[in-house]
């Protein structure tokens, strides 16, 4: 696999490159063993609807990124390149695909789809929100961070579904897998072609920096118990 | 700004409703634009290689570059090229709109900066000096090494001369094609200089050129912009080659208007892939054979250089027969 963070873009990034890579490392890092801690208690008492309580967040989080891109486009698209408003409205429709495919999954487990922000996803979605309102780049810096963190889930939650039989979950999961490498890439291209400013980087890295603090805990099986409502 | 104007970036923070001061005739079908303050106000900073987005009446946006002075706050530049094949954008400019008029300006933005360098070798095509023009001043001003190669159609096509001509402390060639022929490239990129960038700018045969000439430079020596917002050919640019499957011993013909990876899923190849834009690199190939056209965004230097694996979501092949381990 090739690493996106090596994509091609701009120079816009290269005065903070090194924090940047640091945080992507650590929240990957984080998330693996936060999903670890997850798969390692669910085995303690494997009771699918605490799976299903978990995949719920993961669902929100695929329908809001599809809210977030198309919000994207149409507030900043036109300072874009047009091939990153093709870019970016593919990852909005593999999304959509994504909440689709765990949305089954969901179900499957006897868990329900979320159709609002679950509470653990609360502060992940204010975050964002929120970035997206502050700064044309922030939005994109801060689901860089949050895509970069799913992908540490990924070989625990391989692992740990497969252990207990939720080929379906894997099977899924597989796919995410592979476009979250485009979403990662395309989130990198993005933010080193268009920064320009101080202003800009410094909005960049408070957005970075903030969702690695969050991007992490709703995989926790402490989150998950705290405000799972399906069990 | 004429009634029922589409202004699709009316959320963008550092939007500006600007007054055109005046129009100016720069060149044989090129003008300048004088933009003030609609308040009279300052003007935002901006640094040499900038540029404006403008939304204009009709609904298009079109970016220029800056070309003025970066000290004076009270007024922005810009140098407007009337395309033959314009699809309406500079074709409103130079024949509706007119001084006291107001524009929607976004920016400006910079994403051709002037780095810090020991030498610089500016390579400009037609309008393509706009956003040199600044940078040549700058590097004038702080006794900077540089060296102008300007091409255009004709002396009349060429912009700003008079301007560039008051420079001082820098090399100037002037290369009208009518007079000199195509730019002579070879003659100014022999090899990489030790502490040299290249910055060019002008159409994209030119920005090609110069790219294949600076292919084994090391990163970061050659900046250009380009005019148009793709930043390399699409999957559609002529090319059609031969890609043999080496497992099979099978052969496909590529045609011009197909990607590789599109011909490959055609012929019953299962090829993991997402973006198909040559960014999330799912799609990589090993090459046995051949020699690749990489186009993708995610391979570095060396592993285009080693030729032995290619992106087909968007790469071709520069032989006839490229032989891949599928």
């Amino acid at each position: 696999m090739l690493d996106t963070k090596k994509v091609r873009g701009g120079s816009g990034l290269r005065e903070i490159e090194s924090e940047i890579d640091e945080i992507l490392i650590s929240v990957e890092q984080i998330t693996r063993d936060a999903t670890k801690s997850f798969f390692d208690k669910y085995s303690e008492n494997p009771n699918q609807l605490v799976l299903a309580s978990w995949l719920e967040t993961r669902c929100w989080r695929e329908i809001d990124y599809v809210f977030l891109l198309n919000e994207q486009i149409r507030r900043y698209g036109m300072r874009l390149q047009r091939k990153h408003i093709t870019l970016l409205a593919k990852q909005s429709f593999q999304e959509a695909e994504h909440y689709e495919a765990l949305g089954k999954a969901v179900e499957s487990l006897g868990g329900i789809v979320p159709t609002s922000v679950p509470t653990a996803a609360v502060p992940w979605s204010n975050f964002l929100w929120e970035c997206m309102d502050r700064h044309h780049l922030a939005a994109i810096a801060a689901w860089y961070v949050s895509e970069t963190s799913a992908s540490g889930s990924f070989e625990p939650t391989f692992v740990g579904a497969e252990r207990h039989g939720h080929s379906d979950v894997v099977r899924i999961y597989k796919q995410i897998e592979i476009d979250e490498k485009f979403h990662t890439g395309l989130g990198r291209q993005i933010l080193s072609t268009y920064a320009e400013t101080d202003e800009d980087r410094d909005e960049i890295l408070r957005a970075m920096r903030g969702m690695r603090e969050i991007a992490w805990k709703s995989f926790t099986p402490e989150v998950v118990a705290a405000t799972m409502r399906a069990a | 700004m004429t009634d029922g104007a589409v202004n699709p970036m009316q959320d963008s923070p550092d939007q500006h409703i600007l007054r055109v001061e005046r129009l100016e005739r720069a060149a044989d079908g090129v003008v300048t634009l004088i933009l003030t303050s609609e308040t009279g106000g300052d003007l935002p900073a901006w640094t040499p290689g900038a540029h404006i987005d403008i939304v204009l009446p009709i609904g298009l946006t079109r970016q220029y570059s800056l070309c003025g002075d970066p000290s004076d706050r009270s007024q922005w530049r810009i140098g407007i090229l009337r395309v033959p094949e314009s699809r309406g954008g500079s074709e409103y400019i130079h024949t509706r709109l007119q001084a006291g008029d107001k524009i929607v300006v976004v920016g400006p933005r910079n994403n051709f900066s002037l780095e810090s360098a020991n030498q610089y070798l500016f390579i400009a095509g037609g309008i393509g000096i706009t956003p040199i023009l600044p940078m040549l001043a700058h590097l004038s001003a702080s006794n900077a090494r540089w060296r102008l190669l300007y091409g255009g159609r004709s002396l009349r096509s060429m912009a700003f001369l008079d301007e560039i001509r008051q420079l001082t402390g820098g090399v100037i060639d002037v290369c009208p094609e009518d007079e000199c022929g195509l730019l002579d490239l070879d003659a100014y990129l022999p090899s990489h200089e030790p502490g040299q960038i290249v910055y060019c700018c002008g159409p994209e045969p030119l920005i090609a050129a110069v790219e294949n000439r600076c292919r084994s430079w090391p990163d970061g020596t050659l900046r250009r912009e380009r005019f148009a917002a793709s930043a390399r050919p699409t999957p559609f640019d002529p090319g059609e080659f031969e890609v043999e499957l080496a497992r099979s011993g099978k052969r496909v013909r590529v045609p011009a208007d197909r990607t590789l990876l599109g011909v490959l899923e055609d012929a019953g190849c299962v090829i993991s892939n997402s973006c198909r834009a040559g960014i999330c690199g799912t799609c990589l190939v090993n090459v046995i054979a051949g020699t690749p056209e990489h186009l993708d965004d995610i391979l570095d230097d060396r592993q285009r250089e080693a030729g032995n694996v290619v992106l087909p979501c968007v790469s071709r092949s520069r032989t006839d027969t490229l032989v891949l381990d599928l």
